[in-house]
């Protein structure tokens, strides 16, 4: 775990991921005020529902730690380190979920933030005790979490890194709607974003499984990847 | 500890309807220097690999101190391995590298500094692997491989992209390595350097063992450098 950490904390990324991620959410939080008007509760609450959006940066990061190792070789001393590739695997997984806290709790943060310096600068008013706003806010963490224990396994399950990162954005941005519709309403909100967006009670997830039922699915979705990213991982030839 | 050599044993590789490696037995002896000889795809580095535990055998078995590589207790403290030149994140600054192997290793953190004095690679510690030449990857490889202060060392083609200075600096370093009783296997294609590096001898062919000894048995008394070249070019001629 240590070992993870330091590695993810000795390169770029993980903060111009984590800046990028902010930067959708203070542009999604601000929005609904700068169209003017009245601004409901329902805004606010799409506004922090940004939060949940940047899982796609957790989800990314952590197909980086596996893939990018396999990438840029660096899996080779990983191994010759530490040849039971399991730990390795268990430590990386360790590491993102926590990531993916931080991913959800920093967003959150901005999020909220960004919004309340809103709600003073045009002087109209944000409901702080709407319990739905905070539902809001606790499913984007989870959806970062879930997203980022994804990103681990799917790295490990794929291996190569292109494939793995335009597969993945690929899925999210295009396959899962062109899926969805042709499996229909009931099937598509079983999906990994549409349950994500359920999570995150994103507008996008309107109609579709309650914000726990959702949690499970992705929490299913991650142990299925998880254990074929196990089994893969032991057999793959380092070459 | 004189007796920590490599042990190949009936090794077999198969990738796909390609065989790699076929049924190859030799032994690497401690306290010596090695030279790993073949044609381009002969199959020395998918061996070298399969006796780092990086690529899984076909059949037959590679034993490290008569340990298979997966079950050495501490890999790092027995085995260190150059494997290719590329093994590193390009936006990660050399120290850090080496910080993460030996942290990975559980190895005291003065072991870096004392590696990178001793590969020549102190004052461009801090820079990013990116704008490193192919000799200071080299030597960064090589600082990784000794961090651990390792029994058997296990390097495919350490001298390329080093200059004139630094090829007999390696040369040095390898034959030091081996006068403190260590094994030092090392693959090359520049026969006259391996001629006045290496005591003993492999020489694979189309995945088939050509020659295993010292070097005197496959030269003759003379240890030139026509006759090596001569030998070897009579040793690998048939496919």
């Amino acid at each position: 775990m240590r070992t993870e950490l330091l590695k993810l904390s000795t390169v770029r990324t993980p903060w111009v991921l984590l800046a990028a991620a902010q930067l959708v959410i203070v542009l999604g939080a601000v929005g609904p005020f700068l169209r003017g008007g009245t601004v409901d509760p329902a805004a606010v609450r799409s506004g922090a529902g940004h939060l949940g959006l940047t899982a796609l940066f957790a989800l990314v990061l952590g197909i980086l730690a596996v893939a990018g190792e396999h990438r840029h070789r660096t899996v080779t001393d990983t191994y010759l380190g530490q040849p039971r590739r399991g730990r390795v695997l268990a430590a990386k997984l360790g590491v993102h979920l926590l990531a993916g806290v931080g991913f959800g709790v920093v967003g959150a943060v901005t999020a909220l933030a960004t919004t309340a310096v809103a709600v003073t600068v045009t002087d109209l008013s944000a409901d702080w005790s709407d319990a739905v706003l905070w539902r809001t806010v606790g499913g984007g963490i989870l959806w970062n979490v879930m997203f980022a224990v994804m990103g681990v396994a799917l790295g490990a399950l794929v291996g190569n890194l292109t494939a793995a990162v335009t597969g993945a954005l690929a899925w999210l941005a295009l396959v899962e709607g062109v899926l969805g519709m042709v499996l229909g309403e009931d099937a598509a909100r079983w999906l990994p974003f549409s349950a994500g967006a359920a999570l995150g009670n994103l507008p996008a997830g309107a109609g579709g499984l309650s914000q726990a039922s959702a949690a499970g699915v992705l929490a299913g979705y991650a142990l299925v990847l998880t254990a074929a990213a196990v089994a893969v991982t032991g057999r793959r030839d380092i070459t | 500890m004189n007796t920590t050599g490599i042990a190949v044993r009936g090794l077999t590789k198969r990738f796909g309807a390609v065989t790699a490696v076929r049924d190859l037995t030799f032994d690497v002896p401690a306290g010596a220097v090695t030279g790993f000889l073949g044609p381009n795809g002969a199959g020395k580095s998918t061996t070298l690999r399969m006796v780092l535990g990086l690529v899984r055998p076909t059949s037959g078995e590679a034993l490290v101190g008569g340990r298979r590589f997966a079950d050495l207790p501490q890999p790092r403290r027995t085995v260190g391995a150059v494997l290719e030149a590329t093994g590193f994140h390009p936006g990660r600054r050399g120290r850090d590298h080496l910080r993460v192997v030996a942290r990975s290793a559980g190895l005291p953190a003065r072991r870096v500094e004392e590696v990178l004095e001793r590969v020549g690679l102190t004052d461009a510690a801090h820079r990013r692997v990116r704008g490193y030449s192919l000799g200071m990857r080299q030597r960064l490889g090589l600082a990784a491989a000794l961090l651990g202060d390792p029994q058997v060392l296990v390097l495919d083609e350490p001298g390329n992209g080093l200059d004139p200075a630094g090829t007999a600096w390696l040369r040095a370093l390898l034959r030091g390595l081996a006068a403190e009783g260590r094994t030092v296997v090392y693959s090359s294609h520049i026969l006259s350097e391996v001629a006045k590096t290496v005591d003993h001898l492999v020489v694979v062919n189309a995945g088939r063992l050509g020659y295993a000894g010292p070097l005197t048995g496959l030269t003759g008394l003379t240890s030139a450098t026509e006759s090596l070249e001569a030998a070897f070019l009579r040793l690998t001629e048939h496919v």
